[in-house]
Parts: structure tokens; sequence; C-alpha cells
């Protein structure tokens, strides 16, 4: 059981560095399924192990690229901070069956959204400022 | 500059946005920061990727995690086994997304959500 809680581990981690996300949205259902938590629990540990900077080494190669806006990250972590005590607030009094579709229909719009970015990409491949693709 | 003001604005309003996803759902708020910053401000992928990561960081979840520690809702062990995989992971995934198509990938990734997504509704709301 431990063998497979770590591998896990590094299986999120690859695609935390790959996309420039935190891995919860993995961790959770993984937990969920895999471990066999309740959503509640499943939530709470993924913030527990979202509290240390685990993406420190990915945001290592994206700067050395230039590939990062501080003023703007540093202002996400802020509205972050507060808005995710909000978040919580509203998801605990909420049944653990109920907060698992809703965390379905999040998924649904993260990925409509991810999808949508990349069709953007496509049709206007020289607007950004990033046009150089392998 | 009221423009610059402005999108910092907006910025900071989408972040909060996200930070609620992140507590609602035990998240980081990247997945949903992402899309954003590119669909919105014009960031490209790579860059709002790195700027994701930077607002990943800090411990943007302590105050979320306390109320689910408060009411019990954390396995300390579970997470304490899966965090040095999820770091190591993580510089493998940042070397890699330099060599690997880009687009390709968020578009199995997106791929990979909505299954989960309609997977998760299912499971909790159909049987």
């Amino acid at each position: 059981m431990t063998f497979i809680i770590l591998l896990l581990g590094l299986g999120v981690g690859v695609l935390v560095g790959l996309l420039g996300i935190g891995g919860g949205v993995v961790l959770v259902p993984a937990m969920v399924y895999f471990l066999h938590l309740d959503q509640h629990l499943a939530q709470g540990t993924s913030l527990f192990i979202l509290l240390p900077p685990i993406g420190l080494g990915a945001l290592r190669e994206y700067w050395k690229q230039g590939q990062v806006d501080w003023h703007a990250g540093i202002l996400c972590a802020l509205g972050m901070l507060f808005g995710a005590y909000a978040g919580s607030l509203i998801a605990l009094p909420i049944p653990s069956r109920n907060l698992q579709g809703l965390f379905g229909c999040f998924l649904l719009l993260a990925g409509f959204l991810l999808w949508r970015k990349t069709q953007i990409d496509t049709s206007a491949p020289g607007s950004g400022q990033e046009n150089v693709r392998a | 500059m009221p423009e610059s003001m402005g999108r910092s604005a907006g910025i900071f309003a989408i972040a909060c946005v996200c930070g609620i996803a992140s507590g609602m759902f035990g998240i980081g708020g990247g997945v949903l920061l992402v899309p954003l910053l590119g669909l919105l401000f014009g960031f490209s992928q790579h860059r709002a990727q790195g700027t994701s990561l930077v607002a990943l960081i800090p411990p943007t979840g302590v105050l979320a995690l306390m109320a689910y520690a408060k009411e019990g809702f954390v396995s300390w062990r579970t997470g304490l086994l899966l965090i040095p995989g999820v770091f190591l992971g993580g510089i493998a995934g940042g070397i890699l997304a330099k060599k690997i198509n880009p687009r390709k990938m968020r578009q199995v990734f997106a791929g990979i959500l909505v299954l989960l997504g309609v997977w998760q509704m299912l499971d909790a709301w159909w049987r």
C-alpha cells in the first residue's frame, strides 16, 4: 500500500511539472478511487500535500526559460489565499456525495476551458508573445 | 498606468475565483488559473504555466487546510507519503514539458478531465 502511494505521488508530480498545475485535481479522484478515502478526507489531504512548495523544482525549469510573470503570480497567490478559505467554508457543510458530484462538474468546466485554450492557440498562432513551438 | 492597474485588478479577481474553487475542492487552483490567464489576459501557454507555479509556491491553501483539519478531514500519513513523489515528479515534468508537443498534451489532459468529471458525477448522483 505504501509503495502504491509513493508511486501515485510520482505520477501526479509529472503532471504538475508538465501542466503547471498543483496536482490536486488529479490527486483528489486518485485518493477517492485507489485509496478509498472519503471525498472530504481526500480534499483535506490534498490541501495538506499542496502546502509545501512541491512545484518549486518545476518552477525553476520555467524560470530558466523566462516563462514566469512574477507580478501576476504574486497577485494570484494573494487572491487564492483568501479565496481558498472562503471555498473551504462553502465545502465543509456539503454532504460528501454532493461534493463529489460538484467536483465532477468542476472537472468538466476545467477540461472545457483547457480545450478552448488549445483551440484559440491554433486559430491565432502569432497573437501571443510566444510562437516558438517544437 | 490605469490600464495596467485594471489588468492587475482583473488578475486578482480571477485568482479569488480560483481560490474559492481551490478551497471547495481541495485542489491547487492551477488547473483553472492556467486556462483563464491564457483566455482572459493573453498569456502564452508556457507563461501561464510558469506564473501559475509561482502562485502555488506560497502556502495559499493554509487557511482552507486549517478549516478541513478542524473537522478531521485530513489523512496526514497519506499526505506525507505522497509529497516526495509529487516533488520529484514535478521536476521531471518541467523538463519534459520543453520536449513534447504542448498542444497535443493539453488536449489529452482536457479529455481526461472531462472523463474524470463525468465519472465523478455519475458515481455521486446516478446510483
